[in-house]
């Protein structure tokens, strides 16, 4: 064992990385930008819940219940009227709405205190703070009351419902995001290959148009995607069994599309990197942020402000959504939101053609 | 006319930022002919075949090629490029790699890729994965490639590199054979004995055109028996 011949090996491995900027900024950059991103999403993320109060109590206890409510820092409480609530749910405006029915304060007496909660369902970690919010707020008012009080709310979910688990929540999202990213990394890896091998050089000395080699390019790996697509929705509906109440074919269409999307970032991207190792190191760098604002993990309502405008730009948040409208809420082409959601990846789609053919161009003429 | 040239190269510059690749080039290939482009690494000779093929566009300048100015996709279904490096893709078979440049060029059916494939001798192999394969039939895959569409020009850019002396004189046969029909042949090169099998040489260096002529031409004007000397003189480099 020579330290001369050991320190020559490891002098040729930093002198190398001197001149390698992409890999210096992977090892320094990327970790300070992840660990930020997440830092800020779980601190960051004061936004809470809007939450309707519905107070039909003809006695005094809803008032106060509700009062206490208002001044919770675990929900943004709003009067709202119980006519209104799932109109509210459905758009989106509250994640939850509590009811104090006419007898609330009577039955209260009686020791048995029922508000009926609504919950909008599809995003179980909203759940809990609603929960705890009322049972604070219960507690502060039952301290002031003679004791034997029993809570005895009725739940109710708009989607979903207590069965929906994590992975049926989680699941919706996955079955899209696992299609796009394995599609883009082999798209990007093997469109690296052609310009590596020089055949791409061969193809644009040939006839071929440029929008000929993006499309051909494209509708294989659609091929091989659609196929990974069917293949991932029946494993996840048949053998995980993942809540679904919404279409197949409308699930594998959203699949599609996010598999086509993936197929022209692939090519888009592979322009900018230079061998299959700087392709990878795109992943870090591209995709985990996007992944961490997509709202798979964290919903993008609760995300501080400044994220959810990042969050709002990117189509992975759409496509995201969409797949958990349609699995969750069983939404179909008749839904406004769903309609965005499509269009936008859908247009991404066409934006990212006309780019990586654009590219095509800049970097073999 | 430029018609009875099959490449015609007018005053061409090319820059890449702070290098000068092209300075000036001018340079005319008769139809049916082989032209050598001769001269060290880094002269020029690939980026004057990537702009004649339309890959590079110049700063200034005009390329014609089969009577058409460059860049022109329609006029490239009559020529046919061979990069420096094998340019295949090694999980195919030799003839998957044949029949894909034959059908990217608007060509189907089998006789023109067995044509091909005979040509450079690899019919034989033909269903070997292209990953398999030495690096000579490699260059005869890549070679076959070129020509699967029957070009009118072939461009060949350092053709015989890491090829055998053997496989050499077997491609000389082939482009003469190839050229006696009628196609027209650039081939790139820095070994002088290949020099002397070209009908017309350009000596290519500092990306600009030394000497143009027949090999018996360059050695007169550079007064050696021996093309290699005779370069090195109009080169104005002492060996």
């Amino acid at each position: 064992m020579s330290p001369h011949r050991v320190s020559a090996i490891t002098k040729r491995l930093l002198q190398g990385f001197r001149r390698d900027r992409r890999t210096l900024a992977l090892l320094f950059v990327a970790p300070i930008v992840i660990l930020g991103l997440l830092g800020y999403l779980m601190r960051g993320s004061a936004t809470a819940p809007t939450v309707g109060i519905a107070n039909q109590d003809s006695g005094p206890l809803g008032a106060a219940v509700a009062g206490a409510l208002h001044h919770s820092s675990l929900i943004n409480a709003t009067d709202i009227s119980a006519a209104d609530g799932d109109g509210k749910l459905k758009d989106g405006s509250i994640a939850a709405y509590i009811v104090f029915p006419p007898a609330f304060s009577l039955d209260a007496q009686a020791g048995n205190v029922a508000p009926q909660i609504h919950l909008e369902g599809s995003q179980p970690g909203q759940n809990a703070p609603v929960l705890q919010a009322l049972q604070a707020a219960l507690g502060s008012v039952a301290a002031r009351a003679p004791g034997g009080l029993r809570f005895n709310p009725s739940v109710h979910y708009l989607y979903g419902g207590q069965n929906l688990d994590t992975l049926d929540y989680f699941g919706a999202a996955f079955v899209g995001v696992v299609v796009f990213f394995l599609v883009f990394v082999v798209t990007i890896v093997s469109f690296l290959n052609e310009r590596s091998q020089g055949t791409l050089e061969r193809l644009m000395a040939s006839p071929l148009r440029r929008g000929e080699i993006v499309l051909g390019y494209m509708l294989g790996f659609t091929v091989l995607a659609l196929v990974q697509s069917a293949e991932v929705l029946v494993f996840s509906l048949a053998v995980l069994k993942v809540h679904n109440q919404g279409n197949v074919l409308l699930i594998f269409g959203m699949e599609a599309l996010m598999a086509v999307a993936a197929v022209n970032l692939g090519i888009f991207l592979s322009m900018f990197a230079r061998s299959e190792f700087q392709a990878v190191q795109f992943i870090p760098l591209v995709v985990v942020p996007q992944l961490l604002l997509s709202g798979i993990l964290f919903p993008v309502t609760t995300e501080p402000r400044p994220l959810q405008w990042l969050s709002d730009v990117l189509p992975l948040t759409y496509a995201v959504n969409g797949m958990r409208d349609i699995m969750i809420k069983s939404a179909d082409l008749t839904w406004p939101s769903l309609e965005l959601d499509a269009g936008v990846v859908a247009l991404f789609c066409v934006l990212l053609i006309g780019a990586g053919t654009a590219t095509l161009r800049r970097r073999i003429a | 006319m430029s018609d009875s040239y099959a490449v015609d190269v007018q005053d061409v510059h090319r820059r890449f930022g702070p290098i000068t690749a092209l300075d000036g080039v001018t340079l005319r290939v008769r139809q049916g002919e082989i032209y050598g482009l001769l001269g060290p690494n880094g002269a020029g000779k690939t980026t004057l075949i990537r702009t004649i093929v339309g890959l590079v566009a110049p700063d200034s300048g005009t390329v014609t090629v089969l009577g058409r100015r460059m860049p022109d996709l329609d006029v490239l279904r009559g020529v046919g490029y061979m990069t420096q490096q094998a340019a295949l893709y090694p999980g195919l078979s030799v003839e998957e790699n044949v029949q894909f440049f034959a059908a990217i060029n608007g060509i189907d059916g089998e006789a023109g890729v067995r044509d091909a494939l005979e040509l450079v001798r690899l019919y034989d192999r033909r269903k070997s994965v292209v990953s398999t394969l030495s690096g000579g039939m490699r260059q005869r895959c890549s070679l076959a490639c070129a020509l699967v569409h029957k070009p009118k020009l072939l461009l060949l850019d350092e053709p015989t590199v890491g090829v055998d002396p053997q496989l050499r004189v077997q491609f000389w046969e082939d482009f003469r054979k190839m050229a006696a029909a009628g196609t027209t042949i650039v081939v790139s090169s820095h070994v002088m004995d290949e020099a002397e099998r070209c009908q017309r040489l350009g000596l290519i260096q500092y990306g600009r055109l030394l000497s143009e002529g027949t090999p018996a031409e360059i050695r007169e004007r550079g007064g050696s028996q021996n093309l290699e000397e005779a370069f090195l003189a109009l080169a104005g480099q002492p060996s």
